[in-house]
């Protein structure tokens, strides 16, 4: 039976059919003879997931609008899937022209969080392709990765063979060119690995070699060959007006995670919160225009026909005409029923004339991120926002006519105590009283309060980076505190299991040789980690018993100043220094303006013309 | 004004259910820039209806759509918006305008007409060869699913016509609001009539809509 009808058979029998059709709107089915480079777009979850993701719609159609290339999207399969695979003996497949992963000259995974990683394992071994990189021959693919979890590469040193690392509009082309290259002069693997590592931004783990103390912490990593750097940089897109981004989507026929429109409206924060990655693996702030984004708004909404624009970036409301842009594109949408949605609208941002008229369209739930319940705490972690900005915003929300407020906490932050728990549940408590303090007849019905605490994972490229975490125990008692202290009504609290939290800080901060574990575990069944119902964290720790690592190593000691990192050979862009600056500022209570009032001196500024506000020399 | 559409539901997202192909046409609609009315409140949805719902699974040749337009435009400007705006699967064979006040279809529903092909070969010579002495007999007994139970019923009277040839089976079954024989309950009886008891897998496709004309013949719905 061909390969096609063993396909439709596992469909028949599989739950939630849909995500392996695809078919979509706006999806690309190029003819694969006529493109001689074929990339495989790999998002190591489920589609409903994967088809949410931003990146995933930018590097789709950069890559498929060249000529000479075109990309195929691959998910990963749920466990009921994977089972019929097995039984009708069916590789992967990918989902416009249900080709195997192995007939793709090149297999791109995007890493957007560590939890991810065993789906990429998984994905591999359904796509015919050998795990580790030193397994491969002449004919497998090439296979990479990129996104945020790219820059701490280590953990995925044995199955990647090269990361790009920082933003990938440019170095997407240049490294699809190199492995172009390959195919035509019949290059062999090991030349056009090395052919990568000269591009800027690449790094080819296999061309570095690492020593360890007798400690188990890094003593040198050292390239081996002249074409790979000593230090790879980051790349960064200096001008998004400039740079690709795609006028239409893909739209699924079933619901995914983000249904809608994502405008993303400018890269980067300039507010330094001090346990934020994100907030420094993409420095500088880069900002797209006003007249950019309206017209790739209409052409976006055009061409998907989505009911739902929502603005994305890491803090909207520090959009230098956010309310200009909102009253735009309010007043453009109106006629075609499209809602604008401001997802992650900081406190702190001067919106209220906004959120008046964001009303008119659709009232949806309100997020306030203070992070902290203490403002002691919220100094450590630079979080600048102050008690009573909050009550104000809230207070503004409940007169306009909102009843729904989320709140979100870390727990376990550098130097937290029980203080700075009950801090937490007080602030509750308050924006329960502002709700109560708006008389009856202006009010919404329905007070509903949602406070969510996360587990604080120290990542790399922070000033947390040396930071232990707290133990599974400690968490626990933490939760249990306040679990006691948020019994309040009107409040609803949820919170998150500390052992996948312990586990992402395990592989955060991982070295190279944890990369034994991460293929332990798979082979034990480990898989779909970051869903409750398929994660096994005792099989976790017995691969990490069987390697003979241990996790605490990881996740809980505290990291001297001289101690090699295993992402120093990453260079970020932001310097060592000036984190260790940070971290010491922290430590003293102390606090850091936002950069855009003034440069910091992270370290971008030693890079010419990539970010607008450097201010050369200083610090 | 309305618009009658004809459009089809490919192979390829046979298993999209109809929440997600209604979605599918709104989005379509919205894409296709056509003048299209919509309903008021927060989450205004574009007034459109179909005629019935199709089972999730089954493809369809013939399936109808009923817009109301805000505007009226022609049929054949309808057709070409629209099928720039629906994906390859989806695509549009035919609209018909109407006038707003045109009777609304589900109600005017009294049969659909399928093509049912038998995946496993070796079972469709049995399968056909089985009609007649099935349909001789005074009631024909299937199982119907209800939302909590499985009911015993009689479909004789549901079918309509029913024959095949090679390895299709072409069969034309009641479906009203009320009742109707699913061509899963047909494929149970003639099994038993044929003494399989394996499961024979089955490709269903709805080709048309049916509805009654004055002459109490059985004519595409979307005519009417
Ligand atoms: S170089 Fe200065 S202004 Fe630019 S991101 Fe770093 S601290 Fe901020």
């Amino acid at each position: 039976m061909d390969l096609n009808e063993r396909f439709e058979r596992a469909l028949e029998k599989v739950q939630k059919a849909p995500r392996y059709t695809g078919g979509e709107m706006n999806t690309t089915v190029k003819e694969w003879d006529r493109c001689p480079l074929h990339f495989g777009f790999c998002f190591p979850d489920t589609y409903e997931i994967g088809m949410s993701h931003l990146g995933l719609k930018i590097l789709y159609g950069l890559i498929n609008r060249e000529s000479w290339s075109l990309c195929e999207r691959f998910f990963m399969p749920w466990t009921d899937m994977i089972a019929l695979m097995k039984e009708e003996e069916l590789p992967l497949l990918s989902m416009e022209s249900r080709r195997p992963m192995n007939a793709f000259d090149v297999v791109g995974f995007t890493l957007q969080y560590e939890m991810s990683y065993s789906n990429i394992l998984a994905m591999l071994e359904m796509g015919g392709i050998p795990l580790e990189s030193r397994d491969r021959g002449e004919n497998d693919p090439i296979v990479v990765a990129g996104g945020p979890c790219a820059f701490n590469p280590e953990p995925l040193a044995d199955f990647i063979d090269a990361f790009m690392i920082g933003d990938g509009e440019d170095v997407m082309t240049e490294l699809n060119r190199v492995i172009l290259e390959r195919k035509e002069k019949g290059l062999s693997r090991e030349e056009c690995l090395k052919n990568l590592a000269k591009l800027e931004g690449v790094y080819v783990p296999s061309l570095y070699q690492v020593t360890y103390h007798e400690d188990g912490t890094i003593a040198s990593v050292k390239p081996t060959c002249p074409e790979a750097p000593a230090s790879v940089k980051k790349r960064v897109v200096t001008d998004l007006n400039h740079t690709y981004y795609p006028e239409e989507f893909p739209v699924p026929y079933t619901e995914v995670v983000f249904d809608r429109i994502m405008l993303e409206i400018m890269r980067g924060c300039t507010r330094g919160c001090r346990f934020c990655q994100a907030g420094i693996l993409y420095r500088p702030v880069r900002e797209r225009s006003l007249e950019k984004l309206i017209d790739l708004a209409e052409k976006l909404q055009a061409s998907t026909g989505y009911e739902e624009i929502s603005l994305s970036s890491l803090s909207s409301g520090d959009y230098s005409c956010l309310p200009e842009l909102i009253r735009e594109l309010m007043r453009r949408m109106k006629e075609k029923r499209v809602s604008i949605s401001l997802p992650s609208l900081r406190i702190d941002s001067v919106l209220k004339e906004s959120l008046e008229e964001t009303q008119q369209v659709r009232k949806t739930s309100l997020t306030f991120a203070p992070e902290a319940g203490t403002q002691r705490m919220r100094d450590v972690i630079n979080k600048g926002v102050t008690e009573e900005d909050l009550l104000e915003k809230v207070r503004d929300a409940f007169e306009g006519g909102w009843s729904s407020v989320k709140l979100y906490f870390m727990s376990g932050l550098p130097t937290e105590t029980t203080e700075d728990l009950d801090g937490i549940a007080d602030l509750a408590r308050k924006v329960v009283a502002e709700y109560f303090n708006v008389p009856k007849p202006q009010r919404a019905k329905g007070l509903r309060v949602t406070v969510s605490t996360s587990v604080f994972v120290p990542k790399p490229f922070t000033p947390f980076q040396w930071a232990a975490q707290d133990t599974i125990e400690t968490v626990l008692k933490k939760q249990e505190h306040l679990k006691q202290v948020l019994n309040i009504r009107g409040v609803t609290f949820h919170w998150h299991e500390p052992y996948v939290s312990f586990l992402e800080a395990c592989f955060a901060r991982g070295d190279r040789r944890i990369g034994a574990v991460l293929k332990k575990a798979y082979e034990m069944g480990c898989i779909l980690d970051g869903w409750n119902e398929t994660f096994r964290f005792d099989k976790w720790m017995d691969a990490f018993r069987e390697c003979g690592l241990d996790p605490a190593f990881y996740a809980n000691r505290e990291r001297t100043k001289d101690e090699l990192l295993p992402w120093d050979h990453i260079d970020s862009g932001v310097t060592k220094q000036f984190l260790w600056h940070e971290k010491e500022k922290s430590d003293r209570t102390e606090t850091t303006k936002d950069c855009r009032k003034g440069c910091n001196g992270c370290g971008l500024q030693r890079w010419k013309g990539v970010c607008a506000y450097a201010n050369a020399g200083s610090v | 004004m309305r618009m009658l559409a004809v459009f089809e539901k490919g192979e390829r997202i046979r298993h999209i259910g109809h929440l997600d192909i209604q979605r599918s046409v709104q989005r379509g609609l919205r894409r296709s820039g056509l003048p299209v009315a919509y309903s008021n409140g927060f989450n205004p949805h574009i007034l459109v209806t179909f005629a019935s719902a199709l089972s999730t699974g089954a493809c369809g040749k013939r399936e109808i759509m009923d817009v109301t337009m805000e505007e009226d435009v022609s049929e054949q400007e309808f057709m070409e918006k629209m099928n720039r705006a629906m994906p390859p699967e989806m695509q549009l064979s035919e609209a018909r305008a109407v006038d707003r006040k045109h009777s609304s279809l589900p109600p005017m529903l009294r049969a659909a007409r399928y093509d049912l092909l038998i995946r496993e070969e070796k079972y469709a010579a049995r399968l056909i060869d089985a009609i007649p002495s099935m349909m001789a007999r005074e009631t024909i007994p299937a199982m119907r699913k209800t939302k909590t139970a499985l009911k015993e019923c009689d479909i004789k009277p549901l079918i309509f016509e029913l024959n095949g040839e090679g390895k299709h089976l072409y069969a034309t079954l009641v479906l009203t609001e009320r009742e109707s024989c699913k061509p899963g309950m047909l494929m149970e009886a003639l099994c038993r009539e044929a003494n399989i008891t394996e499961e024979v897998r089955v490709l269903i496709t709805r080709e048309a809509l049916l509805g009654e004309n004055e002459e109490g013949k059985l004519v595409p719905l979307e005519t009417l």
